[in-house]
């Protein structure tokens, strides 16, 4: 399943944010990681149980997860 | 853990700063920095040296854009919310207006007079980036005195907090920070003058966080007459505002809180009520009949 | 205090930019407690040739400090505890059927995995710059592993540039080793480089992009498997979007995140991430979630065990290296207040070879499905 398209629509133009007009990007469900605990356990799980792992951030310790 | 107790002359009033700490010597050196940091903002801003940013900005109108610093920019960036929040009424280019109204005045200035001090007044006039301004038209003025007073009291208390202190009040000239509680575990308690009755408390409240404002037309005002308006004057229509006699918000922060104080003083009649009302803060509002609106009264 | 008006909205976002609240550096403390339930769904008997079909349980407990230290310094402490038991494939056979079936353990009895993270950041104007260890510990597994990583905000603070590298190096010590043939000590290191590129797009939407690239060298096959050879070296990248946008009439948020990985193992995987963080009131967020994955087959994956190949050639059966896919739904509710949040979700784990974008020849019967519970806890001071 390529859609990867589908995201690089998103990439539209970049306005000017004025510093006052913040607000709302800094709500806790507009940060890239809204729940950090439960994501590193996501993350655990799901590359200890599939091949992939990466693209964001470098990994911790890891396990001898079978 | 003893209590540490300042009082001083700043920005035209006077200040406190309470605050609880066990060692004597830490907290001489936690008052110095809290003092310097506020002659710091006095001596940034202020009108009558000649130095200020303020001065450097108002020498310039009618010429070239002058170039500030982050923190000048971000104030007059919230400056500027706080005029889309007001409608235009929250203007800190309405200083000038001073000149329409001195003191000593027997009437109201002629129409020509509003015209010649109206023309240069607008924050809507003024051209903004995010590392300069510009004032089109000579003899436009900016005026910090709306924000920075406030925002030292809410730069004082932050730099407390990041010294560790965990209980404090910062009160410069009736805005109030606070942080943490009394030694008895109670919250702080401040006392809000009665606007008629100088020299007694119309509501004593009890702040847990954040911070107290009061805007009034008692202490600083402008006689006319035999009348006594306020010190705050409409940008748009030139005259002072003539509503409540007082005005006390409690928000997170004093800039916030005192913001909300001057909106409301300047609005006509009901849509002062109306506009503290729908802010859902906690105040108290004492109108030209001496009656009092606002969740603050209950206390 | 009920819910704010937009004014006071308004001046408080406007607040933050000034340099008095100047957030770069956490104003307090936080500490996240979490409790997690995981249970893999046992697999039909009839794909199960010797050994036990249930497979893994495991309670996971996390624990997480933030804390500011003096003015431009925080610490992190994170630790985690879990216990799991359950049974685990050890091979492949093919079936009378003709299809492969799996040699399973014996159900385990309980084993344990503690691991400890610090990390200290030191913040300034424009940049932070984070120096992290952690030390992962169970019977037969030890894991150290380092992390240097540095951030820097653009002038006009609408943009973030990140940068980060960790290594990390683990000895394996498999139970039983003698017994079953097993090695009985071995090695393996990983050194990775990740960078991303943060971009806010409007005062609503903000877009990430990352990269990184890792390398492994050392024992990298499964110890516990009867027959598992894998290549001693091991070279895997990946790229990631992640997008944010919160739609003011709705008053919620959309994340959408893609991720593409591809390793010289001759796997590639597409992972979609889609999530809606709804606000109901101001205490109140529902968050429906959906996740899509898709991997494609390893080069040496074999269906079933394959005895008559020369044993240094790389061969696994490990449904890990299969091609398939997988989809996962989950809801998660939280409770916001001033010093407290409390969540609860729930995800539902669901594999299956046809997802897979290079499908191996049969479905593995290892394939898993699972259900994940969890309870987060937050407290701020």
């Amino acid at each position: 399943m390529r859609l990867l398209f589908l995201v690089l629509v998103l990439l539209g133009g970049c306005e000017t944010v004025q510093p006052w007009e913040r607000g709302t990007l800094a709500r806790p469900e507009m940060q890239l990681d809204s729940d950090p605990l439960e994501t590193t356990l996501m993350e655990q799980v799901y590359e200890s149980k599939e091949a992939a792992s990466g693209g964001n951030g470098a990994a911790g310790a890891g396990c001898g997860c079978n | 853990m003893q209590l540490r107790y300042i009082r001083f002359k700043a920005m035209g009033c006077p200040c406190e700063i309470r605050f609880f700490h066990h060692d004597d010597a830490e907290a001489e050196r936690l008052a110095d920095i809290c003092l310097t940091e506020i002659r710091r903002l006095e001596a940034k801003y202020s009108r009558y040296l000649p130095a200020s940013v303020t001065n450097q900005i108002n020498d310039a109108a009618g010429c070239d854009p002058v170039t500030i610093d982050p923190e000048t920019s971000a104030l007059l960036d919230y400056a500027h919310t706080c005029f889309n929040q007001s409608d235009g009424l929250f203007d800190v280019t309405s200083g000038v207006l001073r000149h329409l109204w001195h003191d000593g005045l027997l009437d109201t200035p002629p129409p020509s007079e509003f015209e010649k001090w109206l023309a240069i007044v607008g924050w809507q006039k003024v051209h903004r980036t995010a590392t300069s301004i510009a004032l089109p038209l000579a003899g436009m003025e900016i005026d910090f005195g709306g924000v920075v007073k406030e925002y030292a009291a809410d730069a004082t208390l932050a730099l407390l907090s990041q010294e560790g202190v965990r209980d404090c009040l910062v009160n410069l000239g009736g805005d109030i920070a606070v942080l943490g509680r009394l030694a008895n575990g109670q919250p702080w308690e401040v006392g809000i003058t009665h606007p008629e009755l100088p020299g007694q408390v119309i509501a004593s409240i009890q702040v847990g966080s954040g911070a107290i404002t009061t805007s009034g037309s008692y202490e600083r005002f402008i006689r006319i007459g035999d009348k006594k308006f306020s010190h705050l004057i409409n940008p748009v229509t030139g005259i002072p505002a003539d509503n409540l006699q007082s005005v006390t918000v409690v928000a997170p922060k004093a800039i916030i809180a005192g913001s909300i104080c001057t909106i409301a003083m300047l609005r006509e009649q009901e849509d002062a009520l109306d506009f503290l009302n729908s802010t859902h803060l906690p105040f108290l509002s004492v109108d030209k009949l001496g009656t009092c609106h606002g969740s603050l009264q209950k206390e | 205090m009920k819910h704010k008006s937009s004014t006071v909205a308004a001046l408080t976002g406007a607040a933050m930019s000034l340099p008095a609240f100047a957030a770069t550096q956490p104003a307090e403390s936080t500490i996240s407690v979490s409790l997690s339930q995981y249970h893999e769904a046992d697999i039909p008997s009839d794909k199960v040739v010797v050994g036990s079909n249930e497979r893994y349980d495991i309670e996971v407990g996390k624990f997480k400090l933030v804390t500011p230290i003096g003015a431009d310094w925080s610490l992190t402490v994170d630790t985690t505890r879990e216990t799991m038991s359950g049974a685990s494939p050890w091979g492949t056979l093919y079936g009378t059927t003709g299809e492969p079936n799996l040699i399973m353990s014996g159900a385990t009895i309980s084993e344990s995995r503690t691991s400890l993270a610090i990390s200290s950041t030191r913040y300034t104007d424009k940049a932070s710059y984070t120096l992290g260890v952690s030390k992962s510990e169970e019977n037969d597994y030890k894991a150290t592993s380092y992390q240097v990583s540095g951030e820097w905000d653009r002038e006009d603070k609408l943009s973030t540039f990140a940068l980060a590298f960790s290594y990390s190096s683990d000895e394996l010590s498999p139970t039983d080793a003698v017994l079953y043939g097993r090695v009985p000590e071995a090695n393996q290191r990983s050194r990775s480089i990740s960078g991303s590129w943060t971009q806010v797009l409007s005062k609503n939407a903000v877009l990430q992009s990352g990269i990184s690239l890792t390398k492994k060298d050392g024992y990298l096959s499964d110890p516990y498997k009867l027959l598992d050879v894998r290549p001693d070296e091991k070279t895997q990248w990946a790229v990631s979007l992640r997008y944010r946008h919160f739609y003011d009439n709705r008053n919620a948020a959309l994340h959408l995140d893609y991720r593409y990985y591809d390793d010289d193992w001759g796997i590639d995987s597409h992972t979609i991430d889609l999530s809606w963080h709804q606000n109901l009131g101001v205490r109140f967020q529902l968050v429906p979630r959906i996740r899509i994955y898709s991997q494609a087959e390893a080069s040496f994956f074999e269906a079933a065990d394959d005895y008559s190949l020369p044993r240094d050639q790389p061969q696994s059966s490990d449904y890990r290296l299969s091609g398939y896919g997988a989809l996962s739904v989950g809801l998660k509710a939280i409770y916001k207040l001033p010093a407290w949040t409390v969540s609860l979700s729930v995800d539902q784990y669901r594999s299956d070879e046809r997802f897979g974008h290079n499908e191996s020849q049969y479905e593995h019967p290892a394939l898993l499905d699972f259900t994940l519970t969890n309870l987060g806890l937050e407290y701020r001071f």
